[in-house]
């Protein structure tokens, strides 16, 4: 039987539910619209933020030969100050472990008036150039004299770190680059500290690599010469400097 | 005590004139870690034309934006950006407002200035690099080049600039503005071999085989090209392209499939894989190709061989003796095989020009219901501590270094079809290097 051909001609009252669905759907775009906006922010921190899990080592990305970044500093490099300054902070008039000493025996002495409740020791005169202890050039704290650990200023004139402030900086940065932390045993406290002492020649390579003084922990001062026996270079000395070699003596702090 | 400093003044410019005249004494510099090592804070001013001539403009435009990019990808530096810049640009040393550039809003520690100009057909550009918290001492670098007046030229001469600045204040590590990268392109139809500035620019085409090569590695004199391809034979042989002549040379055809090139670092000997003897295996041979020798045993396919670029007695390499592939080292006479990652799917090892790291491309973990990730990661050799390089972006492979040990160049999928890449040592700051057809198998020239 065939269908009655009348069913072409009968229509389904289609015109409100379809305004009403429209109406409906253009609502609820609305909603996702507005929620995306307004509450993107209360869905807590984004992907890929935050640490890592287990699979990263701080340790040993700060040791690619890249500029590690430090937020500790002994304010250096956050002084606006330039080198050669005569400025003075107040504290260093007040803290006897606050004066600059340009000896290399400056550790041994500093340990001992603080240890010791005698009187603070006088403030030496400081000569026109010394840079006051964290105002110093651009790069580093430096003091300088002339031959080993002499007091007076009768050899070099100790200009190198003012004139100098970048190549101080290279070298502070490719040896923080080079020491692996992890080569320290980890059971070790913080706060140790090693200085070691070489030279650096004319064209850049360090030499005379030793322990100045122990930090008393065996595998901290082997990673800090170890951490400068793997510098081939620091690039020559600049230009303009007249010596054949430069010395330097460098602490390493043992924070975890 | 005013007596007292002034006589203070006149002794201490008694000492710096005596100590100038006698370069016996030795400076010290007193030092250690944890001052807040940060990146050297970097303005990298626009040079000024030094002549009248109307081709300096177009020449200023390609040295600026080339001695800028340079600066920025080095990784070194903290570059102050254009906009910070103060109006007054100096073109000489004299010119050089100190307290502009190292105070707010620059807060520049360097500033590299100077100036273009063209004169007939040679352009001569002076730059200098001065320490602009120093004034009293200020001039790090003082350069002057001459070449032909063209934009190449140009783009050069910003390399060479940008690389003796990076050299200065990186440590004595050349800068890699100069060098080039190989890498394996499909864009001509057929996969040839290709070579790019660092920076992607000068892309083109080296070898026209007309069938598949893969694998190029550049000599460390930058003068030859060792890849392998199909030949007509129909099997994988190596071959020898040298740059200096433009064509390729004979090398010696081996049985079996032949892949994986790799130059020692004085470039007298090469190590490869082949499957002469039936299950592939590394082999040494002169860069000619003559007195080859086995130096792998194991059962198992060994292939990608990598030298030590330090030392050139090690190799790391890629072997399936114990299963999946995994990344071992060895003596390079194939003594003291060392197994270097644990699990997973470990292939294309790169040793690091330090000789402490390796690179390579790892899916740790690998099966059915794994995730199949494959990323790039390092480990140090000795400790075999690890870090994962790239995250969550595609699939990662065939990692080589840059020959400042700074940066890595490899390839992924993260943008789509395989592209090559770089970024710094340290998995930051990605860069796209290539766009065109699927570009493959980088290797970074040794200069």
């Amino acid at each position: 039987m065939a269908a009655s051909p009348e069913i072409y001609f009968e229509h389904a009252p289609w015109g409100r539910p379809i305004v009403a669905s429209v109406v409906l759907h253009a609502g609820l775009a609305g909603v996702l619209v507005v929620y995306a906006l307004f509450f993107q922010g209360a869905r807590g921190p984004m992907w890929g933020t935050g640490g890592g899990g287990d699979a990263m080592s701080a340790t040993l990305v700060s040791s690619l030969p890249l500029p590690s970044v430090e937020t500790q500093s002994q304010s250096v490099l956050v002084t606006e100050s330039k080198g050669l300054t005569q400025s003075q902070p107040v504290a260093q008039t007040q803290e006897p472990d606050a004066i600059p000493i340009p000896d290399r025996n400056i550790k041994k002495k500093v340990i001992k008036s603080v240890n010791s409740t005698v009187k603070p020791r006088e403030p030496e005169p400081q000569p026109s150039n010394q840079v006051p202890f964290g105002e110093g050039g651009p790069a580093a704290t430096f003091s300088a004299s002339g031959g080993q650990g002499a007091m007076s200023f009768s050899g070099g004139s100790g200009d190198f770190g003012s004139r100098f402030g970048y190549y101080v900086r290279v070298v502070q940065q490719k040896v923080s680059e080079n020491w692996l932390k992890y080569e320290v045993d980890p059971k070790v406290s913080e706060g140790r500290r090693v200085y070691v002492s070489f030279d650096i020649s004319r064209g850049g390579d360090p030499s005379n690599i030793q322990v100045e003084q122990s930090s008393g922990v065996p595998s901290l001062d082997i990673s800090a010469v170890r951490a400068l026996k793997r510098i081939d270079t620091f690039g020559p000395l600049p230009a303009d400097y007249a010596g054949n070699k430069v010395s330097v003596e460098f602490y390493f702090d043992w924070k975890k | 005590m005013k007596n007292f400093s002034k006589s203070a003044l006149a002794v201490m410019t008694a000492i710096l004139l005596l100590n100038s005249a006698s370069p016996a004494q030795t400076d010290w510099i007193r030092t250690g870690t944890g001052l807040g090592v940060e990146k050297v804070r970097l303005a990298a001013a626009n040079f000024k034309s030094s002549t009248a001539d109307p081709r300096n403009a177009a020449l200023l435009t390609s040295f600026n934006d080339t001695l800028e990019t340079d600066l920025e990808n080095a990784g070194i530096f903290d570059m102050v950006s254009k906009s910070f810049h103060p109006t007054s640009i100096p073109a000489s040393p004299p010119e050089v407002k100190f307290l502009e550039w190292s105070g707010p809003p620059p807060n520049a520690s360097m500033l590299a200035f100077g100036t273009l100009g063209v004169t007939a057909e040679t352009m001569t550009v002076q730059g200098w690099l001065d320490d602009v918290k120093n004034p009293l001492s200020a001039q790090v670098l003082a350069k002057q080049y001459q070449d032909k007046a063209t934009t190449d030229a140009a783009r050069m001469t910003a390399h060479k600039f940008a690389d003796e600045i990076i050299f200065r204040l990186g440590g004595g590590i050349p800068g890699i503005a100069e060098t080039q990268i190989v890498f394996i392109s499909s864009r001509s139809g057929h996969k040839e071999v290709w070579m790019m500035d660092y920076d992607g620019a000068n892309q083109r085409q080296i070898s026209k085989m007309g069938s598949i090569s893969l694998s190029p590695r550049i000599s460390p004199d930058n003068s030859r090209i060792a890849f392998t391809s199909v030949t007509a034979a129909g099997g994988w042989q190596l071959q020898m392209f040298s740059l200096e002549l433009a064509r390729t040379v004979s090398f010696p055809r081996f049985g079996g499939t032949n892949v994986s090139p790799s130059w020692s670092p004085d470039g007298s000997r090469i190590a490869f894989s082949s499957s002469q003897s039936g299950d592939p295996e590394i082999y040494v041979a002169d860069n000619g190709g003559r007195s080859s020798k086995r130096v792998t045993t194991s059962p198992g396919p060994d292939v990608s061989p990598s030298w030590n670029p330090k030392t050139g007695s090690q190799i790391a390499f890629v072997s399936g003796r114990s299963g999946l592939p995994q990344v071992f080292t060895m003596e390079a006479d194939g003594t003291n095989p060392q197994r270097m990652t644990d699990q997973g799917y470990a292939v294309s090892p790169a040793w690091s020009p330090n000789g402490q790291f390796l690179v390579f491309s790892w899916m740790r973990k690998y099966g059915p219901g794994a995730p199949g990730a494959q990323d790039l990661y390092i480990m140090d050799i000795v400790s075999k501590q690890w870090v994962q390089l790239t995250h969550d972006g595609g699939r990662n492979d065939f990692p080589a270094w840059s020959p400042d040990g700074r940066h890595i160049v490899f390839q992924s999928t993260r943008s789509g079809a395989e592209q090559l890449w770089t970024m710094l040592a340290d998995g930051s700051n990605a860069r796209q290097l290539t766009t065109s057809g699927r570009n493959t198998q980088p290797n970074w020239s040794w200069k």
